[in-house]
């Protein structure tokens, strides 16, 4: 377990100023941790493990700098995962989450069922245009992520970085949105 | 996506940024505080006979509590935005505050005559004193909300509640320079009701905006 703390947070620590195959190690040999993480905390959702643990990767992305170097980075990995899978778990126990699946909505939209179809459009309003456009592209239209990146100039594991990112954005507006009606 | 293509993604930019949130929160608090001035001065100022009463402890202390609760709880919200801290060694430490509170109500109930504790207890100024707490906190808290998003609060309505009492330590200080009602029969309830709505606040903000 030492060797363990002490090799991650020496990668973590060389990632964090600025090298990128350390960092790369360090995510990767993580990741089957946070994935038993999600899988724990995450009951009956073995579909969407995966996601899960992308989320968590991102937040890891996101939060790096609150880790200080020196301070043990187990328990600060499974801060991070606890708190991840447990919003996951939140936000995808919760049936009414509008955004939940887009091909839902979609769905609806198509049906003509006005207020699904306006959720989503004020949803998307409150993002910046380029997500919003990447999320209808991609979850609406249904396009590549490679053909979505040819029009933005965006590589194609950019354009999925930012799809990823939106959505988790538009979950969070949505659950907001939910909380104020 | 395939997770080890998103590990590739991330892994094209691993620089954290440094400086931190402790840095961002101390500016905010500063820019947060100036604003709060710039609202008090003009509309309350200190009252006239401020650097005579202070002079005596009873009503000093009703500057002085706040303005230590200030710095106290900013720490233990900055300690609290970090992912394995949530509730912050030190967070019992708080309870001194309500205690002193209770004391000195109590030590004023004690000398004052029967008649007069009604009077002194309601005073003149609820009606301004409330609002006014809740006002001068609210650009304070603004501020270090805007730092504390940078961190990873693993509890975020506990740590808005935090950055709430922060606030609302450096809103009642500035606050209390202007009030001249000075016996705890009234300022140990109102001003502790008035933090207390701001932390409350700050506990259901911090739910909200301090998510990650």
């Amino acid at each position: 377990m030492e060797n363990r703390e002490s090799r991650w947070a020496e990668l973590f620590r060389r990632g964090n100023r600025g090298d990128g195959a350390a960092y790369r190690t360090f995510l990767t040999e993580v990741t089957p941790v946070l994935r038993r993480i999600a899988a724990a905390r995450s009951p009956g959702l073995s579909a969407e493990i995966e996601d899960i643990v992308q989320e968590v990767l991102m937040a890891i992305h996101g939060k790096r700098h609150t880790w200080r170097e020196g301070e043990p980075v187990l328990p600060w990995l499974y801060a991070i995962a606890r708190y991840k899978a447990a919003d996951a778990w939140r936000r995808r126990g919760r049936p009414s989450v509008p955004v939940e699946d887009l091909a839902e909505i979609l769905a609806d939209e198509r049906s003509g069922d006005p207020s699904a179809a306006r959720d989503l459009g004020q949803l998307l309003a409150g993002i910046d245009t380029r997500s919003a456009g990447i999320v209808r592209a991609i979850g609406i239209e249904g396009e590549s992520a490679g053909e979505v990146g040819a029009r933005y100039g965006m590589t194609e594991g950019a354009v999925r970085v930012a799809y990823h990112r939106a959505m988790a954005r538009l979950r969070g507006l949505a659950d907001g949105k939910e909380e104020r009606e | 996506m395939k997770t080890e293509d998103l590990i590739s993604q991330l892994a094209g930019e691993p620089v954290a940024a440094q400086g931190g949130v402790e840095r961002r929160a101390v500016t905010g608090l500063g820019i947060g505080f100036l604003i709060a001035l710039a609202l008090f001065l003009p509309v309350l100022g200190p009252r006239p006979d401020f650097l005579e009463v202070v002079q005596r402890p009873i009503v000093a202390v009703k500057t002085i509590l706040p303005l230590l609760l200030g710095p106290v709880a900013l720490l233990l919200a900055l300690r609290s935005a970090r992912p394995t801290t949530p509730a912050p060694a030190g967070i019992g430490a708080l309870w001194l505050w309500p205690a002193m509170a209770l004391a000195l109500f109590l030590y004023a109930f004690a000398t004052t005559a029967p008649g007069a504790r009604a009077v002194a207890f309601l005073g003149h100024s609820i009606p301004i004193c409330l609002p006014a707490i809740v006002v001068l906190a609210a650009p304070i808290l603004i501020a270090v909300f805007r730092a504390l998003k940078d961190g990873a609060p693993t509890r975020p309505a506990l740590c808005g509640a935090l950055a709430g009492l922060a606030a609302a330590g450096f809103a009642t200080a500035l606050y209390s320079t202007f009030c001249n009602e000075d016996s705890p029969l009234f300022y140990a309830v109102w001003y502790s009701l008035g933090i207390g709505i701001v932390t409350a606040a700050g506990a259901v903000a911090g739910g909200r905006y301090l998510r990650w």
